[in-house]
Protein backbone atom coordinates (compact mmCIF):
# COMPACT_ATOMS: atom_id res chain seq x y z
CA UNK A 1 0.00 0.00 0.00
CA UNK A 2 1.50 3.36 -1.01
CA UNK A 3 -0.76 6.35 -0.56
CA UNK A 4 -0.20 9.66 -2.36
CA UNK A 5 3.52 9.28 -3.03
CA UNK A 6 5.25 7.87 -6.09
CA UNK A 7 7.72 4.98 -5.98
CA UNK A 8 10.50 7.46 -6.68
CA UNK A 9 9.55 9.62 -3.71
CA UNK A 10 9.28 6.60 -1.42
CA UNK A 11 12.64 5.39 -2.57
CA UNK A 12 14.22 8.81 -1.98
CA UNK A 13 12.70 8.96 1.48
CA UNK A 14 13.80 5.46 2.48
CA UNK A 15 17.30 6.11 1.15
CA UNK A 16 17.44 9.45 2.97
CA UNK A 17 17.86 11.46 -0.23
CA UNK A 18 14.76 13.60 -0.23
CA UNK A 19 14.30 17.34 0.15
CA UNK A 20 13.01 18.67 3.48
CA UNK A 21 9.59 19.65 2.21
CA UNK A 22 8.78 16.25 0.70
CA UNK A 23 10.19 14.52 3.76
CA UNK A 24 7.92 16.51 6.07
CA UNK A 25 4.92 15.66 3.90
CA UNK A 26 5.72 11.95 3.95
CA UNK A 27 6.33 11.96 7.68
CA UNK A 28 3.10 13.82 8.35
CA UNK A 29 1.32 11.15 6.32
CA UNK A 30 3.14 8.29 8.03
CA UNK A 31 2.03 9.47 11.48
CA UNK A 32 -1.61 9.14 10.48
CA UNK A 33 -1.58 6.15 8.08
CA UNK A 34 -0.97 2.75 9.59
CA UNK A 35 -0.73 0.83 6.30
CA UNK A 36 1.86 3.24 4.91
CA UNK A 37 3.78 3.12 8.17
CA UNK A 38 3.92 -0.67 8.03
CA UNK A 39 4.97 -0.53 4.41
CA UNK A 40 7.66 2.05 5.22
CA UNK A 41 8.90 -0.06 8.13
CA UNK A 42 9.23 -3.16 5.93
CA UNK A 43 11.07 -1.22 3.24
CA UNK A 44 13.29 0.64 5.71
CA UNK A 45 14.21 -2.63 7.44
CA UNK A 46 15.03 -4.20 4.09
CA UNK A 47 17.17 -1.19 3.13
CA UNK A 48 18.99 -1.27 6.48
CA UNK A 49 19.56 -5.02 6.20
CA UNK A 50 20.90 -4.61 2.67
CA UNK A 51 23.26 -1.84 3.81
CA UNK A 52 24.60 -3.91 6.70
CA UNK A 53 24.87 -7.01 4.53
CA UNK A 54 26.51 -5.01 1.74
CA UNK A 55 29.15 -3.81 4.20
CA UNK A 56 29.65 -7.46 5.20
CA UNK A 57 30.24 -8.35 1.56
CA UNK A 58 32.88 -5.63 1.28
CA UNK A 59 34.68 -7.12 4.28
CA UNK A 60 34.49 -10.71 2.94
CA UNK A 61 35.92 -9.74 -0.43
CA UNK A 62 38.62 -7.42 0.91
CA UNK A 63 41.94 -8.15 -0.83
CA UNK A 64 45.34 -8.79 0.74
CA UNK A 65 48.33 -6.73 -0.45
CA UNK A 66 49.73 -9.80 -2.20
CA UNK A 67 46.52 -10.31 -4.19
CA UNK A 68 46.48 -6.63 -5.10
CA UNK A 69 50.04 -6.62 -6.34
CA UNK A 70 49.45 -9.84 -8.31
CA UNK A 71 46.43 -8.16 -9.91
CA UNK A 72 48.45 -5.04 -10.71
CA UNK A 73 51.24 -7.12 -12.26
CA UNK A 74 48.59 -8.90 -14.34
CA UNK A 75 47.20 -5.59 -15.56
CA UNK A 76 50.61 -4.20 -16.53
CA UNK A 77 51.49 -7.48 -18.27
CA UNK A 78 48.28 -7.17 -20.27
CA UNK A 79 48.94 -3.49 -21.04
CA UNK A 80 52.48 -4.32 -22.20
CA UNK A 81 51.15 -7.24 -24.22
CA UNK A 82 48.68 -4.97 -25.97
CA UNK A 83 51.39 -2.37 -26.65
CA UNK A 84 53.84 -4.95 -28.02
CA UNK A 85 51.09 -6.26 -30.29
CA UNK A 86 50.28 -2.72 -31.41
CA UNK A 87 53.92 -1.86 -32.14
CA UNK A 88 54.26 -5.14 -34.05
CA UNK A 89 51.21 -4.20 -36.08
CA UNK A 90 52.96 -0.92 -36.95
CA UNK A 91 56.36 -2.56 -37.48
CA UNK A 92 55.10 -5.27 -39.84
CA UNK A 93 54.08 -2.92 -42.73
CA UNK A 94 57.20 -0.83 -42.04
CA UNK A 95 59.35 -3.89 -42.74
CA UNK A 96 57.46 -4.48 -45.98
CA UNK A 97 58.00 -0.83 -47.02
CA UNK A 98 61.72 -1.07 -46.26
CA UNK A 99 62.00 -4.21 -48.43
CA UNK A 100 60.29 -2.39 -51.30
CA UNK A 101 62.62 0.63 -50.93
CA UNK A 102 65.63 -1.72 -51.03
CA UNK A 103 64.21 -3.40 -54.12
CA UNK A 104 63.75 -0.02 -55.87
CA UNK A 105 67.35 0.96 -55.04
CA UNK A 106 68.51 -2.35 -56.48
CA UNK A 107 66.53 -1.75 -59.70
CA UNK A 108 67.84 1.81 -60.17
CA UNK A 109 71.48 1.21 -59.12
CA UNK A 110 72.63 -0.48 -62.37
CA UNK A 111 71.12 2.40 -64.38
CA UNK A 112 72.38 5.41 -62.42
CA UNK A 113 74.60 4.14 -59.59
CA UNK A 114 73.56 3.23 -56.07
CA UNK A 115 74.29 6.65 -54.47
CA UNK A 116 72.22 8.44 -57.10
CA UNK A 117 69.45 5.86 -56.71
CA UNK A 118 69.31 6.58 -52.96
CA UNK A 119 69.29 10.34 -53.64
CA UNK A 120 66.44 9.85 -56.14
CA UNK A 121 64.44 7.93 -53.55
CA UNK A 122 65.00 10.70 -50.99
CA UNK A 123 63.99 13.39 -53.47
CA UNK A 124 60.82 11.46 -54.41
CA UNK A 125 59.94 11.13 -50.71
CA UNK A 126 60.50 14.87 -50.18
CA UNK A 127 58.09 15.90 -52.91
CA UNK A 128 55.49 13.32 -51.85
CA UNK A 129 53.15 13.73 -48.82
CA UNK A 130 55.59 11.55 -46.80
CA UNK A 131 58.18 14.41 -46.87
CA UNK A 132 60.96 11.98 -45.88
CA UNK A 133 61.93 8.34 -46.56
CA UNK A 134 61.27 7.39 -42.93
CA UNK A 135 57.65 8.46 -43.23
CA UNK A 136 56.86 6.59 -46.43
CA UNK A 137 53.98 4.27 -45.57
CA UNK A 138 51.39 2.15 -47.37
CA UNK A 139 49.07 5.16 -47.31
CA UNK A 140 51.38 7.56 -49.16
CA UNK A 141 53.21 4.89 -51.19
CA UNK A 142 51.44 5.54 -54.49
CA UNK A 143 52.27 9.27 -54.55
CA UNK A 144 55.86 8.49 -53.52
CA UNK A 145 56.16 5.94 -56.31
CA UNK A 146 54.74 8.25 -59.00
CA UNK A 147 57.22 10.98 -57.91
CA UNK A 148 60.03 8.43 -58.16
CA UNK A 149 58.77 7.37 -61.59
CA UNK A 150 58.98 11.00 -62.82
CA UNK A 151 62.53 11.34 -61.45
CA UNK A 152 63.53 7.97 -62.92
CA UNK A 153 62.14 9.05 -66.31
CA UNK A 154 64.64 11.95 -66.35
CA UNK A 155 67.56 9.92 -65.02
CA UNK A 156 67.06 6.50 -66.61
CA UNK A 157 64.63 7.09 -69.48
CA UNK A 158 61.04 5.87 -70.03
CA UNK A 159 61.97 2.17 -69.89
CA UNK A 160 63.81 2.61 -66.59
CA UNK A 161 60.87 4.61 -65.21
CA UNK A 162 58.43 1.88 -66.23
CA UNK A 163 60.66 -0.71 -64.58
CA UNK A 164 60.74 1.35 -61.38
CA UNK A 165 56.95 1.72 -61.46
CA UNK A 166 56.41 -2.01 -61.88
CA UNK A 167 58.95 -2.97 -59.25
CA UNK A 168 57.32 -0.60 -56.81
CA UNK A 169 53.89 -2.28 -57.00
CA UNK A 170 52.78 -4.26 -53.92
CA UNK B 1 10.85 -0.88 17.50
CA UNK B 2 7.63 -2.71 16.81
CA UNK B 3 4.42 -0.94 16.21
CA UNK B 4 1.32 -2.92 17.08
CA UNK B 5 -2.08 -2.35 15.63
CA UNK B 6 -3.78 -2.44 19.02
CA UNK B 7 -1.75 0.37 20.67
CA UNK B 8 -3.45 3.72 21.29
CA UNK B 9 -3.24 6.39 18.51
CA UNK B 10 -1.36 8.87 20.78
CA UNK B 11 1.20 6.24 21.77
CA UNK B 12 1.43 5.13 18.14
CA UNK B 13 2.19 8.65 16.98
CA UNK B 14 4.84 9.16 19.66
CA UNK B 15 6.54 5.87 18.75
CA UNK B 16 6.40 6.65 15.04
CA UNK B 17 7.93 10.11 15.64
CA UNK B 18 10.72 8.66 17.83
CA UNK B 19 11.45 6.02 15.23
CA UNK B 20 11.54 8.61 12.46
CA UNK B 21 14.09 10.67 14.44
CA UNK B 22 16.25 7.58 15.01
CA UNK B 23 16.25 6.73 11.32
CA UNK B 24 17.23 10.33 10.46
CA UNK B 25 20.20 10.08 12.86
CA UNK B 26 21.21 6.71 11.35
CA UNK B 27 21.16 8.19 7.85
CA UNK B 28 23.17 11.26 8.80
CA UNK B 29 25.88 9.15 10.56
CA UNK B 30 26.31 6.78 7.64
CA UNK B 31 26.49 9.66 5.18
CA UNK B 32 29.37 11.25 7.17
CA UNK B 33 31.50 8.10 6.88
CA UNK B 34 30.56 7.70 3.24
CA UNK B 35 31.46 11.31 2.38
CA UNK B 36 35.00 10.93 3.79
CA UNK B 37 35.86 7.92 1.65
CA UNK B 38 34.18 9.63 -1.29
CA UNK B 39 36.54 12.62 -1.06
CA UNK B 40 39.64 10.36 -0.96
CA UNK B 41 38.28 8.35 -3.86
CA UNK B 42 37.60 11.46 -5.92
CA UNK B 43 41.14 12.72 -5.32
CA UNK B 44 42.62 9.44 -6.57
CA UNK B 45 40.46 9.52 -9.68
CA UNK B 46 41.24 13.16 -10.41
CA UNK B 47 44.98 12.56 -10.05
CA UNK B 48 44.95 9.75 -12.59
CA UNK B 49 42.70 11.57 -15.03
CA UNK B 50 44.96 14.60 -14.78
CA UNK B 51 48.37 12.93 -15.14
CA UNK B 52 47.68 9.46 -16.60
CA UNK B 53 50.89 8.46 -14.79
CA UNK B 54 51.55 4.85 -13.75
CA UNK B 55 51.94 5.82 -10.05
CA UNK B 56 48.52 7.44 -10.07
CA UNK B 57 47.12 4.43 -11.87
CA UNK B 58 48.46 2.21 -9.05
CA UNK B 59 46.51 4.26 -6.49
CA UNK B 60 43.42 4.10 -8.67
CA UNK B 61 43.92 0.36 -9.13
CA UNK B 62 43.93 -0.12 -5.38
CA UNK B 63 40.60 1.68 -5.11
CA UNK B 64 38.86 0.23 -8.15
CA UNK B 65 40.15 -3.32 -8.79
CA UNK B 66 38.79 -4.91 -5.57
CA UNK B 67 35.36 -3.46 -6.31
CA UNK B 68 35.24 -4.70 -9.89
CA UNK B 69 36.50 -8.14 -8.85
CA UNK B 70 33.88 -8.30 -6.09
CA UNK B 71 31.15 -7.33 -8.55
CA UNK B 72 32.15 -10.20 -10.84
CA UNK B 73 32.25 -12.65 -7.94
CA UNK B 74 28.82 -11.59 -6.77
CA UNK B 75 27.56 -12.00 -10.33
CA UNK B 76 28.53 -15.66 -10.06
CA UNK B 77 32.00 -15.92 -11.55
CA UNK B 78 34.82 -18.16 -10.32
CA UNK B 79 37.67 -16.39 -8.51
CA UNK B 80 40.19 -16.88 -11.35
CA UNK B 81 37.74 -15.69 -13.99
CA UNK B 82 36.72 -12.71 -11.87
CA UNK B 83 40.36 -11.68 -11.44
CA UNK B 84 41.12 -12.05 -15.13
CA UNK B 85 38.08 -10.08 -16.17
CA UNK B 86 38.68 -7.39 -13.52
CA UNK B 87 42.21 -7.01 -14.93
CA UNK B 88 40.75 -6.60 -18.43
CA UNK B 89 38.50 -3.85 -17.07
CA UNK B 90 41.51 -2.14 -15.48
CA UNK B 91 43.40 -2.30 -18.80
CA UNK B 92 40.45 -0.50 -20.43
CA UNK B 93 40.45 2.04 -17.56
CA UNK B 94 44.19 2.62 -18.12
CA UNK B 95 43.81 3.08 -21.85
CA UNK B 96 40.48 4.86 -22.14
CA UNK B 97 39.98 6.82 -18.92
CA UNK B 98 40.66 9.97 -20.94
CA UNK B 99 37.35 9.42 -22.73
CA UNK B 100 35.35 9.82 -19.49
CA UNK B 101 33.24 12.92 -19.94
CA UNK B 102 31.87 13.29 -16.40
CA UNK B 103 34.63 12.45 -13.99
CA UNK B 104 32.32 12.73 -10.96
CA UNK B 105 30.55 9.61 -12.27
CA UNK B 106 33.80 7.77 -12.91
CA UNK B 107 32.72 4.68 -10.94
CA UNK B 108 29.53 4.57 -12.98
CA UNK B 109 31.66 4.45 -16.13
CA UNK B 110 33.92 1.74 -14.66
CA UNK B 111 30.94 -0.46 -13.84
CA UNK B 112 29.46 0.17 -17.26
CA UNK B 113 32.71 -1.19 -18.72
CA UNK B 114 32.57 -4.08 -16.22
CA UNK B 115 29.00 -4.88 -17.19
CA UNK B 116 29.91 -4.92 -20.89
CA UNK B 117 32.92 -7.15 -20.21
CA UNK B 118 30.70 -9.50 -18.21
CA UNK B 119 28.21 -9.70 -21.07
CA UNK B 120 31.05 -10.46 -23.51
CA UNK B 121 32.39 -13.11 -21.14
CA UNK B 122 29.03 -14.90 -20.93
CA UNK B 123 28.66 -14.76 -24.71
CA UNK B 124 32.14 -16.27 -25.19
CA UNK B 125 31.45 -18.95 -22.59
CA UNK B 126 28.16 -19.83 -24.26
CA UNK B 127 29.93 -20.33 -27.58
CA UNK B 128 32.66 -22.40 -25.95
CA UNK B 129 30.26 -24.59 -24.02
CA UNK B 130 28.47 -25.39 -27.27
CA UNK B 131 31.76 -26.66 -28.66
CA UNK B 132 33.02 -28.65 -25.71
CA UNK B 133 31.38 -30.60 -22.95
CA UNK B 134 32.49 -29.62 -19.44
CA UNK B 135 34.71 -32.16 -17.76
CA UNK B 136 33.77 -33.04 -14.19
CA UNK B 137 36.22 -31.77 -11.54
CA UNK B 138 38.13 -34.35 -9.61
CA UNK B 139 37.94 -34.10 -5.80
CA UNK B 140 41.45 -32.70 -5.36
CA UNK B 141 40.92 -29.92 -7.87
CA UNK B 142 37.51 -29.09 -6.45
CA UNK B 143 39.11 -28.78 -3.00
CA UNK B 144 41.66 -26.32 -4.41
CA UNK B 145 38.93 -24.16 -5.82
CA UNK B 146 37.87 -22.92 -2.38
CA UNK B 147 36.93 -19.31 -2.89
CA UNK B 148 35.56 -16.44 -0.90
CA UNK B 149 32.25 -17.29 -2.53
CA UNK B 150 31.98 -20.24 -0.17
CA UNK B 151 32.16 -17.85 2.75
CA UNK B 152 29.95 -15.34 1.01
CA UNK B 153 27.57 -18.09 -0.10
CA UNK B 154 26.53 -18.65 3.47
CA UNK B 155 25.74 -14.95 3.91
CA UNK B 156 22.24 -13.57 3.70
CA UNK B 157 23.10 -11.10 0.95
CA UNK B 158 24.03 -13.75 -1.61
CA UNK B 159 20.86 -15.69 -0.77
CA UNK B 160 18.69 -12.59 -1.06
CA UNK B 161 20.01 -11.51 -4.44
CA UNK B 162 19.57 -15.03 -5.77
CA UNK B 163 15.81 -14.34 -5.75
CA UNK B 164 16.25 -11.41 -8.13
CA UNK B 165 16.42 -11.12 -11.91
CA UNK B 166 19.91 -10.28 -13.28
CA UNK B 167 19.02 -6.60 -13.84
CA UNK B 168 17.66 -6.28 -10.29
CA UNK B 169 20.68 -8.13 -8.92
CA UNK B 170 22.96 -5.63 -10.69
CA UNK B 171 21.26 -2.62 -9.19
CA UNK B 172 21.17 -4.08 -5.65
CA UNK B 173 24.85 -5.11 -5.75
CA UNK B 174 25.98 -1.79 -7.20
CA UNK B 175 23.90 0.21 -4.74
CA UNK B 176 24.46 -1.67 -1.49
CA UNK B 177 27.86 -3.31 -1.93
CA UNK B 178 29.56 -0.79 -4.22
CA UNK B 179 27.61 2.19 -2.87
CA UNK B 180 27.13 3.87 -6.24
CA UNK B 181 25.04 7.04 -6.24
CA UNK B 182 21.87 7.31 -8.33
CA UNK B 183 23.81 9.26 -10.96
CA UNK B 184 26.58 6.66 -11.09
CA UNK B 185 23.99 3.90 -11.33
CA UNK B 186 22.37 5.73 -14.23
CA UNK B 187 25.73 5.83 -16.04
CA UNK B 188 26.61 2.22 -15.18
CA UNK B 189 23.29 0.78 -16.26
CA UNK B 190 22.69 3.29 -19.07
CA UNK B 191 19.19 4.20 -17.82
CA UNK B 192 17.62 7.48 -16.63
CA UNK B 193 17.77 8.36 -12.91
CA UNK B 194 14.00 7.98 -12.58
CA UNK B 195 14.28 4.38 -13.82
CA UNK B 196 17.16 3.79 -11.38
CA UNK B 197 14.93 4.81 -8.46
CA UNK B 198 11.98 2.83 -9.76
CA UNK B 199 14.07 -0.33 -10.26
CA UNK B 200 15.73 0.06 -6.88
CA UNK B 201 12.39 0.51 -5.17
CA UNK B 202 10.85 -2.53 -6.86
CA UNK B 203 13.85 -4.74 -6.18
CA UNK B 204 13.70 -3.77 -2.50
CA UNK B 205 9.94 -4.32 -2.46
CA UNK B 206 10.53 -7.82 -3.82
CA UNK B 207 13.24 -8.46 -1.24
CA UNK B 208 11.43 -7.00 1.78
CA UNK B 209 9.39 -10.13 2.67
CA UNK B 210 12.39 -12.40 1.93
CA UNK B 211 14.62 -10.31 4.19
CA UNK B 212 11.97 -10.17 6.88
CA UNK B 213 11.62 -13.95 6.82
CA UNK B 214 15.37 -14.57 6.95
CA UNK B 215 16.22 -12.22 9.80
CA UNK B 216 15.78 -13.31 13.43
CA UNK B 217 12.37 -12.24 14.68
CA UNK B 218 12.21 -9.35 17.18
CA UNK B 219 9.86 -10.12 19.99
CA UNK B 220 7.35 -7.36 20.77
CA UNK B 221 7.93 -5.75 24.14
CA UNK B 222 5.30 -6.38 26.75
CA UNK B 223 4.38 -3.20 28.56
Amino acid sequence: MMHVFTEEKWNDYIEGQIDDEARDRIEAHLIGCLSCWEFYERMANATRALRVSGAGMRAIFALQDQQLSAGLRGVFAKINGVEVERSERVARPRRAIQQKLDALTAVMAPMCGSQTAIKALRAAAQVSPARSLEWVTEDNWTSFLSSLKSIAAVMCGETGARLVWESGQF
Amino acid sequence: MVRRKNSSPVKQNATVAASLMASRRFRSNTSLIWNKSLVEDRQTIENFLLTGADEDFCALFEAVYPRVRRYFLLRGMEAGEAEDLAQDVMVIVYQRAGEVREKEFFHGWVFKVAKNELARFWRRRQTRSRLAEMEPLDDKLAEKLMTEMEVAGSSDFVEWVSYLEPAERDIIILRFVEELSYEELAVALAIPIGTVKWRLFNAKKKLAPIIKASLPKVRPRIN
